[in-house]
């Protein structure tokens, strides 16, 4: 599967993000966008390229494009496939589909599972559907439970950072999203910097712990993340260097630095 | 989103019992489990070493011994044999030998933990 992440759809504006996500139909449908126009955002994510998996409802095959009617168990959307308007064979692939009993080109099937390649757009205001360029059949169960997997894997990567290197506990349980919101300057576009683990819980705690605009005291820190005093002063010159965050009424205390 | 059917084993099946889940009735289900009984309109699927479920079929559902079906369907009370699922719809996935289910008890307990992108609210 690596090999498709370069697949060539990609929009104009967001040609330089070539990462393909997976998701649920679920997400697709709660995907936001910060203003009209731009990227939608899962997670608090830009997401260009997704794919997703879903049972066949529908297969409709019109003039310029097929459209395909997906449920996960999640959601039902809508897939969109357009045909490529100068290709000869664009109408024999329609007459096909209907010839195969529902069958596409591709042996997409009604009542099949499919995977999905393609990006997400509005239609008509709220309703969304996902321009595809690759619909293919899914025949192998296994790995439509792997996709939910990744699916949660990444979702979690996202909302609560890495997974711990080792023995670093999961103590980061329930702390949704937010985690990158920071660094929209420079060159960090989106993202943390590179930082150890302790920065990022330190980072997530700053972020969700209800405090005054002097933020927190490296001590109230380590306590709430039981933590040892060093661990957080050095997790906390990590976050100062990265300029993430800034030192407030003393060097001990710590906010988020937000543009 | 009324059309979310969550993926459950047969332990959670209670959980979506119309007539103990309250005034809204439950969502369908997906149950994944090999078919071990016909007997013309229920069946019985195995689901890996979780149990047995009794099937309440629809006239056109065509299952066959031995094979993995997924099942869409609601859960109701059958006569005898405590809660069963009335079908709505089944997949059938060939060879149980091709799946192996512990990925999918996995993706039953990852679906029910992350709930802000699998569903709204089960039960």
């Amino acid at each position: 599967m690596p090999g498709e992440t370069t697949s060539p759809a990609g929009g104009k504006s967001d040609a330089n993000n070539k990462t393909l996500r997976p998701i649920t139909i679920k997400q697709a449908l709660d995907a936001t966008q910060p203003y009209p126009d731009a990227s939608y955002q899962i997670d608090n994510q830009d997401v260009n390229n997704i794919v997703f998996v879903g049972q066949v409802r529908n297969i409709s095959t019109q003039a310029t494009n097929i459209t395909y009617k997906l449920d996960d168990g999640t959601g039902e959307i809508e897939a969109k496939l357009w045909l490529v308007s100068n290709d000869d064979d664009s109408m024999d692939i329609s007459e096909d589909a209907e010839k195969d009993g529902g069958k596409d080109k591709n042996g997409v099937e009604i009542n099949g599972y499919a995977k999905v390649y393609g990006h997400v757009k509005a239609l008509l205001g709220s309703r969304k559907v996902v321009n595809t360029h690759c619909v293919r059949p899914l025949t192998d169960i296994n790995e439509l439970h792997f996709h939910f997997l990744e699916a949660a894997a990444v979702h979690l990567f996202f909302t609560r950072g890495p997974p711990p290197s080792a023995g670093g506990g999961s103590a980061a349980g329930g702390v949704g999203g937010g985690l990158d919101e920071a660094g929209g300057g420079g060159g960090v576009g989106g993202n943390l910097p590179t930082m150890s683990s302790v920065a990022r819980r330190v980072y997530t705690l700053l972020k969700t712990e209800p405090q005054s605009n002097e933020g927190l005291h490296a001590q109230l820190i380590a306590a709430k993340l039981s933590l040892p005093m060093p661990d957080v002063a050095r997790a906390g010159d990590e976050l100062l260097t990265a300029g993430v965050i800034f030192s407030t009424v003393d060097e001990q205390t710590w906010a988020i630095l937000e543009y | 989103m009324s059309l979310q059917t969550p993926r459950i084993l047969p332990s959670h099946l209670h959980a979506f019992n119309p007539s103990t889940s309250g005034p809204r009735s439950p969502p369908a289900v997906r149950l994944l489990g090999t078919v071990t009984a016909l007997r013309g309109d229920t069946a019985t699927i195995t689901c890996g070493t979780h149990g047995e479920v009794t099937l309440i079929l629809k006239p056109d559902s065509h299952l066959q011994m031995g094979k993995l079906v997924e099942v869409v369907g609601k859960v109701v009370e059958v006569e005898g044999a405590g809660l069963g699922v009335r079908v709505l719809a089944t997949t059938d996935w060939g060879n149980p030998q091709d799946c192996d289910y512990k990925i999918y008890e996995k993706v039953v307990d990852v679906t029910h933990k992350l709930k802000p992108i699998f569903y709204d609210s089960a039960e």
